[in-house]
This record gives structure tokens, C-alpha cells and sequence, in this order.
């Protein structure tokens, strides 16, 4: 179990290595601050998205053969909980609530929370794995979004070539750091 | 007719999800390792995407706007699992090659943006003109990396070998930092596009000022 | 104001069932062709691996539980005649980007006769190599990374870099394949000596 955490971390981050999550990556990484809470905030709703819809696939969708109705089943509950999420967050830190504007929505289409949520499914890990797995991918994601608002800080400081100014550089510099990762993949023997 | 054409034409050049709106990306980078994955994600997401604007067209005048996102999901979330069964039936290969990004068709922004800021407003037909220029906007740029990543990074275009056996592929590209590299060169070369564009608009827009 | 959730709530559900019923049906259409497909891949690697034989029965219940993380899907013997000619064993087991199902053949010799990778979703260039007919470990004689498996003794070691080649740069695979076809056959050897089968 320690090994598919260090595999979803590290050797196969969902951001780096996967491409998964790139709206949010490229749109909340100008300042660390904002990365800290937006994967802080992906975390939460990722392991809770995962603890309602492994319960409500295995328990319910496949004894009625409703199998079908993954992909329908599994985003609902995604969007009810961000609502849910965002309404906490206004009611009870409005600060948080006011920094995070247009993204807190945005995470409902979050492509990591829901890939994990499927993967849960096909890979046929056992509930606690499924937990496992959804810390690990949403760490993963933590990790990605502040490295690169740490590099962001560099680059705004750095002379960028005309020609990759503005998005491009921001995706060359994780072709870097993708590079850099790739090495992880000794980490398990 | 004409505005039609237009209304097609926005999503393949001038409006392109990809290059210009800059959303949509998260399967753009990972289904662009082969041709033939990327011309299957473009055309299940343009699927998608059509049925999807077809029937909240259809029927927008009877959704309510307080709910109208829930029902946009639902409405996405059926045609997804409709091209994805429709796949595992009659492009197993495909499918399975896929793997979890067609589900993650679902979540597309692209689609999820048209269908609110579009389909919701217009006509069926404006909305099939407008989803096809969206989706072979997705669809052409989606081919275009992955024939870059494809010949450098294993020598072959959809399968087929193409460039000589002396040449010694460079897996970088299909691996995830070349995909990064390679889609950083895409929006570099679009963004002076666009530049290119405005400029021509602007002596245009200059010389119609001088004829009147 | 009730009366106004009320509304609200029916079309919601409206959209919803009508969204259940048309999934239904696709799902009620194509489940067939599905199922098919995957028999249709089952069919033609069991007939690849024993082209000779006449028939495969099915004898997962006979089996043992597989060691460490591979788990048993199925088991076919392949006869001909009335005689066995050999066991073929379907497992999965966890590979570096998600599970992979192996399908591995092994004849009353004790020898593999071959393996054929079934399902995996590993890195395109580097684990998938796993799958790939183009992609040989061994480049003079053309040996493919399943190939390698073929005629191999289940005694022998199956340590990966030492008795198995890897694929290069995917040790992770490598192992994880390698791991999977020794627990397969394992139990496929437990099963041959339990039916009395075999010389020695």
C-alpha cells in the first residue's frame, strides 16, 4: 500500500507525468498561497468523492447492474460535494472562500478528482487502498502545483525569450521538472 | 448560410479550444502519443460535444437557469457514456488504448463552456456548426501534436512506419516532458499567430477607415 | 415557493430519467458486442498458445489461490483427444500504471509454452513495450519480452536481470509481469501434480 502512495506521489504524479489537472495548474500557480489551498481543497474533495462513490458503486450500482451509470453517478456526486465544499467555505472561512473565487467550481471539472474515482473502480482496489490512492494522487497534485508556483516566482524574475512568453514558458519549465520526476521511477524496487 | 460557415470556421482558427481559449488541455497532452489516439479522442469529443449542444438547444427553453448545471452534466455525462460503450463495442483497441480519458470526455471544459455559453442561447442549427468547428478545432490540433510526438518519438504516423529504419526515435517526445516541450512550441507558434492576425485585421480595419 | 422546488426538482429528474433509460438502452445494445470482444481475444490467445488443441475446460474452481499480489481470473485446460495437452492460466496483478491481466500457457512438461499479455496500461514506449511484437530483449535472435517465456522450465529461476531480461528501462514492469507469470505458474504446476499428470 506504501507503494502505490509513492507511486501516485512521485513516480506517476497525476499532474507531471499523467497530464492530468492542467487547468487548475496552469490558472492557480502565481502564488504558493493559492497552490497550498487549491491542493489542500482538491485533497478534500478527492478522499471524499472517493469515499462516496466506492460505497455507492460496489453497494448499489453493481448489485442492480447499473454499471452504466458510472460516469453519471460518480460526477454528480463531485459537483454535490464541491457545492457543498464551497458553501462550508463561504459560511465558515469567507477569506479562503473569496481568494479562491471562479476555482472553487472549477474543481468539480477537476480531470484528476473523477480519473481517481474511476480508477478506484478498475483497478479493483479494496476501500482502504481506494483512500490510499486518492491521498496519494491528490498529494501528488499538491506537490506539482507548488513547485511550479515556486518556479513562477524564478521566472517572473528571469529574462523569458519573446517567443515563450506567457503560457509556453510555463509548460517548458514543466517538461523540466517532468524530466526531473521521471528519475523517481528507481525509487521502487 | 454564410454565418453559418463562420460560426464554423471560429472553432477551427480563430475561437480553436486548444490554441486560443487554452482550455480542454488535460487530454489534449495525453492522448496525443499516437495519431490514432488522437483523431479517436477527437472525434468521440466532438460527439459529444454535438449531441450535447443538440439537446440543450433543443430543449433550453424549458431547462430552468437555477438548475441548469446539473442538467448539463447529466445531458454531458449520458453522451459520454454512450460514445465510451459505443467504443469498447466496435473500437475495443482504441478504447482500451485510451483508457480512462474517454470517461474523462465528461469533464471536458471545452464542452462544458460551449454547452453554457452557447447551446443554452442559440439555435440547433448555429449550435451544429458551432460544435463541429469547435470539435475539428480540438480534433486537427490534437492530430498535429501527436504527428510531431508520434514521428520523432517512435518513427511511425498512425501505425504505419514512416521514417527510415536508420533513424533512431527519440522516446522523449512520447514521454511526459516532451509532450510539455512540444505543446509550449504549439501555443508559442499561436500566440504569434495571432499576433500575425491582429496585425492584418488592424491594416484592414485601417484601410476600410481610409476608403470611407 | 415549495410549489416553485417542486417544479424544479420534477425537470431535474425528468432530464435524469430520460438520461438512465437512453444509457439503458445503449448499454442493453452494445453489452453483447462487448462481451464478445473480450471472448474473442480470450479465444485467439488460448489458440495461440495451443494451436493444436481441440478443446479448453474451464478449471478455476481446481486451482490454487495465486501467491503474493497476482490474483487467479480464470483457467482452461487445453485437450486433445482426451489427453491434456496443457493449462492455461488468465491472472492480474498490479504493473507500474494500473493492473495487468497475463494469460499464461504451460504443458505437462512442466514448460511454458508461452505468455500473452491480455490487458495492460503501462507507458507507451517503455512498459507497453511489454505488449509490443516489435519490441525484442534480445535483438539478434528477435525475442520479445513474452517470448523469452516460451520453453522456459518452471523450476527455473525467474529473478528479472538474472534469469529475465527486462525491458528496458521498465524494471517496474518487467517485475511486475514476471511476478504475475511466476505465481501462474506456481499453481498451474500444484494443479499438474495434483491430477497426476507429468513424468516426473
Amino acid at each position: 500500500m506504501i507503494k502505490i502512495f509513492i507511486i501516485a506521489l512521485l513516480i506517476n504524479n497525476i499532474v507531471i507525468m499523467r497530464y492530468l489537472a492542467l487547468c487548475s495548474y496552469v490558472g492557480m500557480t502565481s502564488d504558493v498561497g493559492q497552490s497550498v489551498g487549491m491542493g489542500f481543497a482538491v485533497t478534500f474533495v478527492t478522499v471524499l468523492a472517493t469515499a462516496a462513490t466506492w460505497p455507492l458503486y460496489h453497494f448499489i450500482l453493481v448489485p442492480l447492474h447499473l454499471e452504466f451509470l458510472k460516469i453519471l453517478v460518480f460526477i454528480l456526486v463531485i459537483a454535490a460535494l464541491v457545492q457543498l465544499v464551497e458553501y462550508y467555505l463561504k459560511k465558515n472561512v469567507p477569506g479562503l472562500y473569496a481568494a479562491m473565487g471562479i476555482y472553487l467550481p472549477l474543481i468539480t471539472t477537476n480531470c484528476a478528482i473523477l480519473a481517481v474515482t474511476f480508477e478506484n473502480i478498475s483497478n479493483n482496489y479494496s476501500f482502504i487502498t481506494s483512500i490510499v490512492y486518492a491521498v496519494g494522487v491528490s498529494a501528488g497534485y499538491l506537490l506539482a502545483m507548488v513547485l511550479l508556483a515556486g518556479v513562477r516566482i524564478r521566472i517572473r524574475n528571469s529574462t523569458v525569450p519573446k517567443f515563450l512568453q506567457g503560457t509556453p514558458i510555463l509548460f517548458v519549465a514543466t517538461s523540466l521538472i517532468a524530466v526531473a520526476f521521471m528519475g523517481f521511477s528507481g525509487l521502487i524496487k | 448560410m454564410k454565418r453559418l460557415w463562420t460560426l464554423f470556421k471560429q472553432g477551427i482558427i480563430y475561437e480553436n479550444p486548444l490554441l486560443m481559449l487554452m482550455i480542454g488541455l488535460c487530454s489534449a497532452l495525453a492522448v496525443t502519443t499516437n495519431v490514432s489516439n488522437g483523431i479517436g479522442m477527437g472525434l468521440a469529443m466532438t460527439f459529444v460535444l454535438l449531441c450535447s449542444e443538440i439537446i440543450i438547444s433543443l430543449f433550453r427553453k424549458v431547462i430552468p437557469s437555477s438548475i441548469r448545471i446539473p442538467i448539463f452534466i447529466i445531458v454531458i455525462a449520458a453522451f459520454t457514456t454512450i460514445i465510451d460503450y459505443v467504443m469498447q463495442a466496435f473500437f475495443p483497441e482504441l478504447s482500451k488504448s485510451m483508457g480512462v480519458f474517454i470517461p474523462l470526455i465528461v469533464v471536458n471544459c471545452i464542452i462544458m463552456g460551449r454547452v453554457e455559453a452557447f447551446a443554452y442561447k442559440k439555435g440547433i442549427v448555429d449550435c451544429v456548426a458551432d460544435s463541429l468547428g469547435m470539435g475539428l478545432g480540438y480534433t486537427w490540433v490534437l492530430v498535429a501534436i501527436a504527428a510531431v510526438r508520434e514521428l520523432l518519438g517512435n518513427g511511425t504516423f498512425a501505425g504505419l512506419q514512416v521514417m527510415p529504419d536508420s533513424f533512431q526515435p527519440i522516446l522523449f517526445f512520447t514521454l511526459s516532458p516532451g509532450g510539455f516541450l512540444v505543446f509550449a512550441l504549439f501555443i508559442s507558434f499561436n500566440i504569434w499567430l495571432k499576433g500575425r492576425m491582429n496585425k492584418t485585421q488592424a491594416r484592414r480595419d485601417v484601410a476600410k477607415e481610409d476608403a470611407a | 415557493m415549495m410549489k416553485q422546488y417542486l417544479r424544479l426538482g420534477l425537470i431535474l429528474a425528468a432530464f435524469a430519467v430520460a438520461a438512465c433509460v437512453g444509457l439503458a438502452f445503449v448499454y442493453a445494445a452494445t453489452s453483447d458486442q462487448i462481451a464478445a470482444n473480450q471472448d474473442k481475444q480470450l479465444n485467439e490467445s488460448l489458440k495461440g498458445l495451443f494451436p493444436d488443441a481441440e478443446g479448453f475446460k474451464d478449471v478455476t474452481a481446481d486451482m490454487t489461490a495465486l501467491a503474493g499480489e497476482s490474483k487467479l481470473e480464470t483457467a482452461y485446460v487445453a485437450t486433445r483427444s482426451g489427453a491434456v495437452l496443457g493449462l492455461a492460466i488468465k491472472a492480474h496483478g498490479p504493473s507500474y500504471g494500473g493492473p495487468a491481466t497475463v494469460l499464461v500457457g504451460m504443458g505437462t512438461d512442466r514448460r511454458i509454452v508461452g505468455v500473452r499479455i491480455l490487458a495492460i496500461s503501462d507507458t507507451p514506449g517503455l512498459g507497453l513495450n511489454a505488449s509490443n511484437p516489435g519490441y525484442y530483449v534480445k535483438k539478434a535472435e528477435k525475442v520479445t519480452f513474452t517470448g523469452q517465456f516460451a520453453s522456459k522450465l518452471i523450476t527455473d529461476g525467474f529473478v528479472v536481470k538474472q534469469d529475465v531480461d527486462a525491458i528496458t528501462a521498465s524494471t517496474i514492469t518487467s517485475k511486475a509481469i514476471t511476478a504475475i507469470v511466476k505465481a501462474s505458474v506456481d499453481s498451474g504446476e500444484s494443479w499438474i501434480e495434483r491430477n497426476a499428470l507429468g513424468g516426473n
